[in-house]
Order: C-alpha cells, then sequence, then structure tokens
C-alpha cells in the first residue's frame, strides 16, 4: 500500500532504540531484508547486543532469563537459532521404544522410568521431567527433573541426565562449570524431525568438564564474527544431526553384503562397542504428544488423569483419527492398534447425544458410583464432586477393538462386556464407564490451565 | 514508586472523585486523565511523584490532536474487566490509521514510555516491513541507500548465510 506522500518522520528518524522495538518483531530472513536496505541499517541488524539480544528477547522474554544463558556471554544470534529449535520441545513427550537389551540394562533392577515426560522453560535451560502419578491417593503428579539443557558461552549444547532424579530443582546452583563434579551424565541431545527426540550418552566427554569436545567445533563462533564467512559443510543447519550420527544410521540399515565403510569407521565402530559395556546411561527415544488439550471441536482430546485398574492414579492419552473416531490410552502403551494392547475405550464416531437424556440412559448413569481420587483443590473451594456435577453430553465407546457382527450388534454377552459411555460434565472433564459394572472412572485434564502441579 | 499512597485510590467506588492529572500539549491544549490511566507512562509516573502543585504537566513533544488519542489509549487500558479480545480488537481499531499518526504514536509512546503503545505502534511498523523487497522497504520509507550495486550484492549473499 504506497502513501501518496512522504511521510514527515520516517523510520530513519526513530530513535535507535525505537527501530531495535520495530525490528524485534520481524523473523530473521525479514531482518535480512530490511538490513540491504542501506549500509546503516546492515550494521544495525549485524549487532549481536542490540538487535539480537531485542529478537531472542520478544520472543522468549516472558518464558525465560534470556541474558543469563551461556553464562551471559553467549553470542544472541546464536541463542536465537538455538531457541528457535529448543522451544519445539516444550511440551509433553512420551517415552517410545523398548528398553535396551544389553547387559547394563538388565542387571540393574530399576523399574523403567515413567514414560510421560514434559520439557519446560527453566531460567537459563530447558528442563525435561518425568511426569509420574503422586501416590498419595489424589489427583497431584510428581514432576521429577532428569535432563537439563542449556549452552555454554560458546554456544554450544550442554546437555545432563540426572540419571536418579535426586537433583530437585535445576536451579541457579547448577553452572555449566560445576558439572563435572556431580555425578550428572553428559548426554545429547537428537531431534529426528520435530517429534521424535534422542537422548543418549555422549561417550565422548567421559563424564568430567573438557567441553570442546563435541562435533561442531569452530562453525559456531563463525556466527558471531563481523567476518561472515561461509562455514564448511558441518554445520549445516542448527539441530541437524551431526555427520557421525548420519553415517552410524545409514551403515546400520544399508545392506549387510555392501561394500562395508572406510577403515576409519570401521575402527570407530569397534571403539562404540568397546564403549557400550562402559554406559552409564541407556538411550532413550521420545515422541512429541502433540494435542495434549481438548479444543471445541475436539473436546475429549489430550492428556488425562483418573483411576486406573488398580486404584492407582494413572495417566490416558485420548486422540482422535482423520474419520472421526477417538481412542484412549494409557500413557505408555503402544499406540497401534494391532499391538495387542486393549484400549482403554475407543470409539469409531464421536458424535456426542445431547439432552433431554432417555431414561434408561438417565437410570444407568444414576445407579453407577463414581471412582475418582480425592481432588484437594476443588474440595478445598467447597466445589461440588463429580457426582453432582450435572452431564452434558453421552458418548457411546467400546473397550474392544474385537470384530463387532451388525446384526448381533448389542445383543451378545461380549457386547455389553465391552459396551460402554462417556458421560461429558459441563466443567469440560468427563467420565467413563462399561456395562460390564456400575462405576464411572472420572478424569481430569493432567495440566488444567497449563499447570501441571496445583 | 512514591512511598505514600495518592490522596484518592484508582479504585475508589464511583461516588469518591477520581483523581485526574492535567496535561498541556505542545500547542497549549490541556487534557485531563485519570490517575490510574496516566501510570501506564512511566514518564508520568515520574512527573506526578514531583509535581505537588497540581499544574497541568507540560509535554513539549506532543501534539494535542496526538495527547488526545494518547489519553484515549492510556484510559481504555485502565478500564477494569476488558477481556482480553476485546482489547485487541480495541487495539487494532485504534492503530487503523494513516501511517504518518501511526508514526506520531510512536515517538510519542516512546516520549511518554508508554510500554502497550509502543508495542502495537512498533508491531504496525513491522508489518508494513514484513513481505517487502529491500527495493520495497526503501521506497516505502524512503531510506537513502548509497550502495554500490555490487556492495549490495555481497550484502545479500551474507545475509543469506547468515539467516538461513
Amino acid at each position: 500500500m504506497e502513501p501518496d506522500f512522504v511521510p514527515t518522520t520516517s523510520f530513519v528518524d526513530f530513535p535507535e532504540d525505537v527501530q531495535l522495538c520495530i525490528l524485534s518483531f520481524l523473523t530473521p530472513p525479514e531482518i535480512a531484508n530490511f538490513s540491504c536496505t542501506s549500509k546503516r541499517f546492515v550494521a544495525l541488524c549485524r549487532s549481536d547486543a542490540k538487535l539480537w539480544h531485542a529478537l531472542c528477547d520478544r520472543r522468549w522474554g516472558s518464558k525465560t532469563q534470556i541474558r543469563k544463558w551461556g553464562d551471559g556471554k553467549i553470542c544472541y544470534r546464536l541463542l536465537y537459532k538455538t531457541l528457535s529449535e529448543w522451544e519445539s520441545l516444550i511440551g509433553f513427550w512420551r517415552r517410545s521404544g523398548q528398553r535396551s537389551t544389553s547387559a547394563a540394562a538388565a542387571a540393574s533392577a530399576a523399574p523403567p522410568p515413567p514414560p510421560l515426560v514434559v520439557f519446560d522453560w527453566g531460567p537459563s535451560f530447558v528442563a525435561g521431567s518425568r511426569v509420574s502419578p503422586s501416590q498419595d491417593g489424589t489427583y497431584g503428579v510428581v514432576k521429577s527433573p532428569f535432563l537439563w539443557m542449556s549452552l555454554s558461552p560458546g554456544g554450544e549444547p550442554v546437555n545432563f541426565v540426572d540419571p536418579d532424579g535426586k537433583g530437585g530443582e535445576f536451579g541457579a546452583n547448577y553452572s555449566v562449570d560445576s558439572i563435572g563434579k556431580t555425578d550428572l551424565i553428559p548426554v545429547d541431545v537428537n531431534f529426528m524431525g520435530c517429534t521424535h527426540l534422542v537422548v543418549e550418552e555422549n561417550m565422548g566427554l567421559g563424564g568430567n568438564s573438557h567441553r570442546n569436545g563435541f562435533r561442531r567445533s569452530s562453525s559456531s563462533a563463525n556466527l558471531c564474527s563481523d567476518e561472515e564467512e561461509a562455514s564448511g559443510g558441518e554445520n549445516g543447519t542448527f539441530g541437524s544431526l551431526p555427520d557421525r550420527y548420519m553415517s552410524e544410521m545409514y551403515q546400520h540399515f544399508a545392506n549387510r553384503t555392501s561394500p562395508g565403510g572406510s577403515s576409519a569407521s570401521r575402527r570407530q565402530k569397534k571403539r562404540e562397542k568397546e564403549r557400550q559395556g562402559k554406559r552409564r546411561w541407556e538411550p532413550e527415544h521420545f515422541v512429541k504428544i502433540v494435542d495434549c488439550s481438548p479444543t471445541p471441536s475436539r473436546p475429549l482430546q489430550g492428556l488425562w488423569k483418573g483411576i486406573g485398574d488398580c486404584t492407582k492414579l494413572e495417566f490416558y492419552l485420548v486422540t482422535y483419527d482423520e474419520i472421526g473416531g477417538i481412542a484412549c490410552r494409557r500413557v505408555g502403551e503402544p499406540a497401534d492398534r494391532f499391538s495387542g494392547c486393549a484400549p482403554v475405550f475407543w470409539t469409531s464416531k464421536a458424535t456426542f447425544i445431547e439432552p433431554p437424556f432417555s431414561q434408561e440412559e438417565m437410570i444407568m448413569y444414576d445407579s453407577r458410583m463414581h471412582l475418582h481420587p480425592i481432588d484437594e483443590e476443588n474440595s478445598m473451594f467447597g466445589e461440588l464432586p463429580m457426582e453432582n456435577e450435572p452431564v452434558t453430553h453421552i458418548l457411546y465407546i467400546n473397550s474392544s477393538y474385537d470384530l463387532l457382527i451388525p446384526d448381533l450388534a448389542g445383543t451378545t454377552a461380549t457386547d455389553r462386556h465391552n459396551e460402554g459411555r462417556i458421560w461429558q460434565y459441563r466443567d469440560g472433564t468427563f467420565g467413563y464407564g462399561f456395562l460390564r459394572d456400575n462405576f464411572i472412572i472420572d478424569l481430569k485434564h493432567i495440566a488444567p490451565n497449563g499447570c501441571l502441579l496445583h | 514508586m512514591s512511598s505514600s499512597p495518592p490522596p484518592s485510590s484508582a479504585a475508589a467506588s464511583p461516588s469518591c472523585p477520581k483523581k485526574m492529572i492535567a496535561l498541556r500539549s505542545s500547542d497549549g491544549e490541556t487534557f485531563e486523565i485519570e490517575e490510574a490511566a496516566a501510570l501506564q507512562s512511566k514518564t508520568l509516573e515520574n512527573m506526578i511523584d514531583e509535581d505537588c502543585a497540581g499544574t497541568p504537566i507540560p509535554l513539549p513533544n506532543v501534539t494535542g490532536k496526538i495527547l488526545a488519542k494518547v489519553v484515549e489509549f492510556c484510559s481504555k487500558h485502565a478500564e477494569p474487566g476488558v477481556d482480553d479480545e476485546s482489547l485487541r480488537a480495541w487495539d487494532a481499531e485504534f492503530v487503523n490509521v494513516e501511517q504518518a499518526t501511526v508514526f506520531d504514536y510512536i515517538l510519542a509512546a516512546n516520549f511518554l514510555e508508554i510500554p502497550t503503545l509502543l508495542n502495537l505502534t512498533c508491531n504496525v511498523v513491522a508489518d508494513m516491513i514484513r513481505g517487502k523487497t529491500p527495493d520495497e522497504i526503501r521506497k516505502f520509507f524512503n531510506i537513502k541507500s548509497i550502495f554500490s550495486p555490487e556492495e549490495e550484492e555481497e550484502v545479500r549473499r551474507e545475509n543469506h548465510w547468515a539467516f538461513e
């Protein structure tokens, strides 16, 4: 939209901090465009302490303390690139894949870690925490930080795992220098696409503070210098797998009878095998849980918590498929329909029944007993327990994927065994139950209003 | 900022008169603004603390036309009980004005240190930059460039690597 006249004030007339405020709303490619407009703006757009700090602050200033990252000495352009990538970590993930069957894992008698994980912003790091149900009879959950991702002043990722989870909150006590003296295990965190994460021990560091042993050595420094040299192939885009992993993955999947790799890579593989035995921590894979919360069109979607089979609190994940169906599984159970693991409930058509409800449905609901942990938060404020919460919608569900014979639907004993209902309450939570018993399991969202711990 | 509370608080009941602050624009117009609204401006907040006599605060950098709108903005943002969505819609309407006026708002917001207004208006200017090529940006903002074509090409190349 071209103005008919040249305004009396123009961008160039603004004070510099106003110019920076304006530019802080743009993305790097847009900044690149802008910086081409004049020599003066080239210099402004290259200014790390001013522009790039403003960009970081605009995007993440409310979530983390920008000036604390990298001990306060980091190049902000580098920080911007890293945080743009790490931002996609924030949220819920679940552990995937089988536990490794290596000797170390078999020897340890520890139970597998909880499958649900949440990533949060810290003041100068991103923290991954395991989320497990508290066993105290309430809806409460326990959050145990175990993974700490930060940056060195030079911009290299500095990631550690606290295997026993005894570290408690990663507070200001943890600085980059103090790490070597504790039991923390250095790890690599690798993104494979946006929704798959691999966290594995970094055997190259050996547990002491020689942190310069990372694969990306000199390329990051270039970003901050005035001479913008083109970097070598090792840099690629930040967050892409280092070359070592790419060649390993390729060799793993390549035809075994094809000519092997160079002798250097064979030696490396041998060294890797030797190191395997000294691993202190088994690699873990995580898959992002993309739809964690209900939406108006998908009111049952997301992560929920409620009583499970053994009267203990459990976590459930309800997902919608592309053809209008819903499935609910316990978090950690395989999602695949043919895995042999029965769903908690499912339906192929998520159409709710609206009130007024039939007499039969009302009787079915009223005759049931609600099963739920003590809801401390609500009971403290004297709110109605679920028993008195009015039902706004009902949904027909099933608890087994076993084939239903259409003509006999609803008549056989098996069908009645598996058939059930979801009762959605006015406050957006819901309960489910099956015809085979007289209970209603009342679920609450795992993080109502975005708060995991309340 | 001040240690003693103001004589009548902003949360007073309707029957109690709210404290009004008088402002004078560069062209001599006087405006009244509620104290709660005035406190949105860090500059005014400082001046209110120092001012005892209640004379109008002179604002030599802001014309009457713009000051009237700034008072309107601050008053709206000090209103209790406005939900986020309607405030956002109101803000969008507020900046739906000529470019020159938006620029004037920016200068006033900068001088008066009103972060909400500054962010709102700067985002509007950022929108003007978004999606334009360097040439279009130059024309739009009347930026005089003294690049030679070779220099400009070099900058473009360097940036391409740095930002992508």
